[in-house]
């Protein structure tokens, strides 16, 4: 049974080794610079003591600041808590969730997939003020719900609690992401070495536990340590949430260096290092992990099948928890924020007239809105298709084992994750000014899309890096002895076989391009401005109502973009079949 | 003969004064005429380079009324690049590291102004291209002339002096009898009842902490800011919500512009101005005017700079974001009167130059060293 192949993709056999050489040193000479270079910039200049304009003069006295700020080293202690918390039972429900849309008979998967597409990208921040209104002990909707049922007296809830933080941001953004990109690995199992399990007697519990999840583990993991960085990331929610509480963690800290008046990116700078040696060991135990002699083929040239596990009655039971997570998770404050966005005033039931349509017409009638929908959507669509065609062939050059900078040049294509979001955005702002890119990306919607494609490299990667370890070599081999090209064997098979992942990941970094902040926001210019900024305006100056307008107007442009996306990605994948 | 004397002194006194006024009016009315000249030919100059960027807090008063009444009257259209002033300037060093100099005007808080705009010698002198008749014009400002409040009086105009909040309260929860002296905050009654913005972070708590810190002493900070456990927030709107419900009655930080629409709605919320114990307190709040250097668009600068400080470009901002101006000619009719400041009292200024480039962080980072040392 040709269930699962050799480990080592074959691509690398199918390319003359001058090619792949050739391939190799340009993405590492790409890389480094428009990944390595930014990093160096921020870095050399977190040494720096002198204020701008003035002459450099060197030494630690920013770091040393930087680390004796009283309350960093709580902070870094509740960031890892919070994180590590947050992200087992969200992986587990994640991955839960991701096998029964993709490898069961559960009625609903497709619509439960949506749900979670849309939540991802639903913004964050008007979804925490609508877990307050949920939540708060004072006039939370469900404390006063709960309060009517007999004995109970107190508040069960408190959003302004460490649990309540972990449940927020657990709703918000931590199970739909993983589900995203879970989602589409599954999916390609094919189910062959379910069925040769399930011969052999195993039940569908060990089939899952001793099959399913250890051929998928590169992709899991890649998912673990993506979500545990941007766990130690996260901000929004523990700024609304664990301010009033006391709480404060790593990236507060960071984001009080940026906000100081002189600014002290130097120290804020020496604390985000912090990120890249967390990233270091756990990059290391991801390649030992990988490189242990395991075997993650699961799409071979003979006997694939994509048939499901059957669930039985339990299928329906399994719908109906799905269901009650979303609802409670995503349905109930995404409802919230929909009524907010026709509310005088956010929440607020009680006042006279509570109802209004003013938001919205005041955001379709400003007048810089159709430039930034125009200007959304280019950036949008180039992050896209640009991140999608520039990572799958990097993703294709890691998994060939004839490539010597391997970890190199994944190393450098997981930066972007690791600084937070604004040091990001100026590091590509020195490297465009610093280099004569600067003539025709500084300010325009181009340079904004680049550097939006730059911040995509690890998810989108990743993504595909674990989507060719799931292809055996008969696959190519097949083809080359059929006299296939290598174009037509990438064109008519691998791309069909990769469809669904580039589709997914395409449409997440469309939707990303859409509500990242941090990264254009010292870029754009005047006539580049996009939606996001245009959110951040709204939130900035206290203008709540028309950003939850504006924030469901970018996730039904998603949603269209969903449709659109999922039917283009099955027609590629249908071609194959 | 006396009576012929006297009326001929009165007569030559009269003739005098006739001869005097109508020279006077001749002088005045020459130099108007010149002044209107030499602005018609920056106008008409600034019409030339097209546009002009202004880069500023995003205030919506600005995108929504100021740039289209500008452009409107000059044809000028504007670039506004609006945003948190650390990431303005972080942007603008960094474009000028690379030789690119992008804004014009800048429309910036006091501590950017002084210690980074002026500091790092980013800003041009302003005073030598105010030459609007109306802007020049002495009589039309309360201090009798422009207020450009650097040492050397030339870079940093101050368009607006308010009197800043003390407080808010809800008073279905907090009677005004009950917070008769600033003592009276920190009854044990209204523990965990005060909000306020972080105080441990840059910004309007860190800054009413400070000057706390120098008006009542460290034990009243340490009372007041730890003891009381007021529940800290780093969002404005939070604040807003939490007086306008009356989880947190009383507001420190709260912002005047975001709590009149609670007002208008009918909450029960009373802005105070001053209580026993803290003297009053006026700012310059929303911005301080200043021209960049190497400016790509200097002429059109020139003319956003004269027409910001007219009557109309005033009135617009200060109609929008409710704040008194420091022009003799706008309206304040729109404005809570307790806003505007009265001859006579003594007030702490807030953007006063010293305080900002010294005063205020030495007293913050005390703050700081006690909260964070709790």
């Amino acid at each position: 049974m040709p269930l699962t192949a050799a480990t080592s993709p074959p691509r690398s056999r199918r390319l003359h080794l001058r090619p792949i050489r050739l391939a190799e040193l340009s993405f590492l000479l790409f890389l480094a610079v428009v990944m390595g270079l930014p990093l160096l910039f921020l870095l050399a200049g977190s040494f720096n003591l002198s204020a701008p304009g003035k002459p450099s003069l060197y030494g630690i006295d920013n770091w040393l600041r930087a680390f004796t700020d009283s309350g960093t080293l709580s902070a870094l202690s509740m960031s890892f808590t919070l994180s590590v918390v947050r992200l087992i039972p969200a992986m587990i429900v994640s991955v839960l969730f991701a096998w029964l849309i993709a490898r069961t008979d559960m009625p609903g998967g497709k619509f439960i997939e949506s749900v979670c597409w849309i939540a991802y990208f639903v913004p964050d921040f008007p979804l925490v003020l609508a877990w307050i209104l949920l939540l708060d002990p004072n006039f939370g909707f469900l404390n006063s719900v709960a309060r009517s049922l007999p004995g109970i007296e107190g508040p069960l809830f408190n959003p302004y609690s460490f649990w309540g933080i972990v449940w927020v941001h657990t709703s918000t953004g931590g199970i739909w992401f993983k589900v995203m990109l879970l989602v589409p690995v599954f999916r390609r199992l094919g189910a062959t070495l379910e069925e040769a399990a399930r011969v052999a007697g195993a039940g569908t519990t060990t089939m899952l536990w001793r099959i399913t999840l250890p051929v998928l583990a590169p992709m899991i993991l890649a998912v673990s340590l993506l979500s545990f960085i941007r766990g130690l990331q996260s901000f929004n929610t523990e700024l609304l949430l664990g301010t009033p509480a006391g709480i404060y963690v790593y990236s507060t800290k960071i984001y009080d260096f940026l906000q100081r008046e002189p600014r002290a990116y130097g120290e804020a700078t020496a604390l985000g290092s912090v990120f890249l040696l967390v990233l270091a060991v756990l990059l290391f135990f991801y390649w030992k992990f990988l490189s242990g002699g395991r075997k993650f083929t699961v799409v071979a040239g003979q006997g694939y099948s994509t048939l499901r596990v059957k669930l039985g009655k339990w299928r329906y039971v399994a719908f109906a928890g799905c269901l009650l997570y979303v609802a409670v998770a995503m349905l109930l404050p995404l409802t919230f924020l929909v009524i907010g966005s026709f509310m005088r005033r956010y929440g607020f039931f009680q006042i006279a007239a509570p109802f209004t349509l003013a938001h919205w017409q005041n955001m379709l009638t400003d007048p810089i809105f159709l430039v930034a929908l125009k200007n959304s959507m280019i950036i949008a669509g180039t992050t896209a298709v640009g991140g999608v065609l520039l990572y799958s062939a990097l993703a294709y050059l890691l998994v060939s084992r004839r490539t010597i900078a391997a970890p190199v040049l994944e190393s450098l294509s997981w930066i972007p994750h690791v600084l937070p979001g604004i040091l990001l955005s100026l590091g590509v702002l020195w490297l465009f000014l610093a280099t004569p890119l600067r003539f025709f990306l500084y300010g325009s919607v181009w340079g904004i899309a680049v550097a939006l494609i730059l911040a995509d490299s690890p998810v989108t990667t990743q993504a595909f890096k674990a989507g060719l370890l799931q292809l055996g070599a008969d696959l190519e081999e097949s083809a080359r002895v059929s006299g296939a090209s290598w174009i037509y064997t990438y064109r008519r098979v691998l791309l069909p076989l990769l469809a669904p992942i580039a589709a997914a990941v395409g449409l997440m970094n469309f939707g990303s391009a859409l509500t990242s902040i941090s990264t254009p926001v010292l870029l754009y210019s005047h006539e580049s401005r996009p939606l996001a900024i245009l959110l951040l305006e709204y939130s900035f100056t206290g203008e709540l109502e028309r950003a939850a307008a504006l924030g469901l107007l970018i996730t039904a442009i998603i949603g269209a973009m969903m449709v659109v996306g999922r039917k283009l990605g099955l027609k590629l994948a249908g071609s194959a079949q | 003969m006396t009576i012929v004397k006297g009326e001929i002194v009165m007569g030559r006194a009269l003739l005098l004064m006739f001869v005097m006024t109508i020279a006077w009016l001749s002088n005045a009315q020459a130099q108007g005429g010149a002044g209107e000249k030499e602005w018609a030919g920056v106008v008409e100059a600034a019409k030339k380079e097209g546009k002009v960027v202004v880069a500023g807090s995003p205030d919506p008063v600005m995108r929504n009324d100021v740039i289209p009444k500008f452009t409107a009257r000059f044809g000028i259209p504007v670039e506004f690049v609006a945003g948190r002033s650390s990431q303005i300037v972080s942007r603008v060093e960094t474009e000028r590291a690379s030789g690119i100099y992008s804004i014009d005007v800048f429309l910036a808080g006091p501590d950017t102004s002084a210690n980074e705009l002026y500091k790092d010698k980013m800003i041009d002198p302003l005073k030598p291209l105010l030459v609007m008749p109306e802007v020049v014009d002495v009589a039309k400002w309360k201090n009798g002339k422009v207020w450009f409040v650097d040492p050397q009086e030339q870079f940093i105009v101050r368009a607006f002096s308010s009197v800043a909040t003390l407080l808010f309260i809800n008073t279905e929860h907090v009677k005004p009898d009950e917070l008769r002296h600033m003592k009276d905050l920190l009854n044990p009654k209204w523990r965990g009842k005060i909000s306020s913005e972080d105080p441990t972070t840059t910004g309007a708590g860190a800054n009413k902490a400070a000057r706390f810190y120098v008006q009542l002493g460290e034990e009243f900070v340490k009372h007041l800011y730890i003891d009381q456990k007021p529940v800290r927030t780093r969002e404005r709107r939070q604040m807003t919500d939490w007086l306008a419900r009356g989880t947190q009655p009383i507001c420190l930080d709260c912002r005047e512009d975001d709590v009149r629409p609670l007002v208008k709605d009918g909450f029960k919320i009373l802005e105070i101005f001053e209580i026993a114990g803290a003297g009053p307190t006026i700012n310059g709040s929303p911005w301080m005017l200043s021209l960049a250097n190497k400016a790509p668009h200097p002429k059109a600068a020139q003319v956003f700079a004269n027409w910001i400080l007219s009557k109309e470009g005033l009135e617009t901002y200060a109609k929008g974001y409710g704040s008194a101006t420091l022009r003799t000619d706008v309206d304040e009719s729109f404005l809570n009167p307790g806003n505007v400041p009265k001859k006579g009292v003594k007030y702490f200024d807030d953007t006063d130059w010293k305080w900002i480039v010294g005063g205020r962080h030495e007293n913050r980072d005390k703050v700081w060293k006690l909260l964070k040392a709790r």
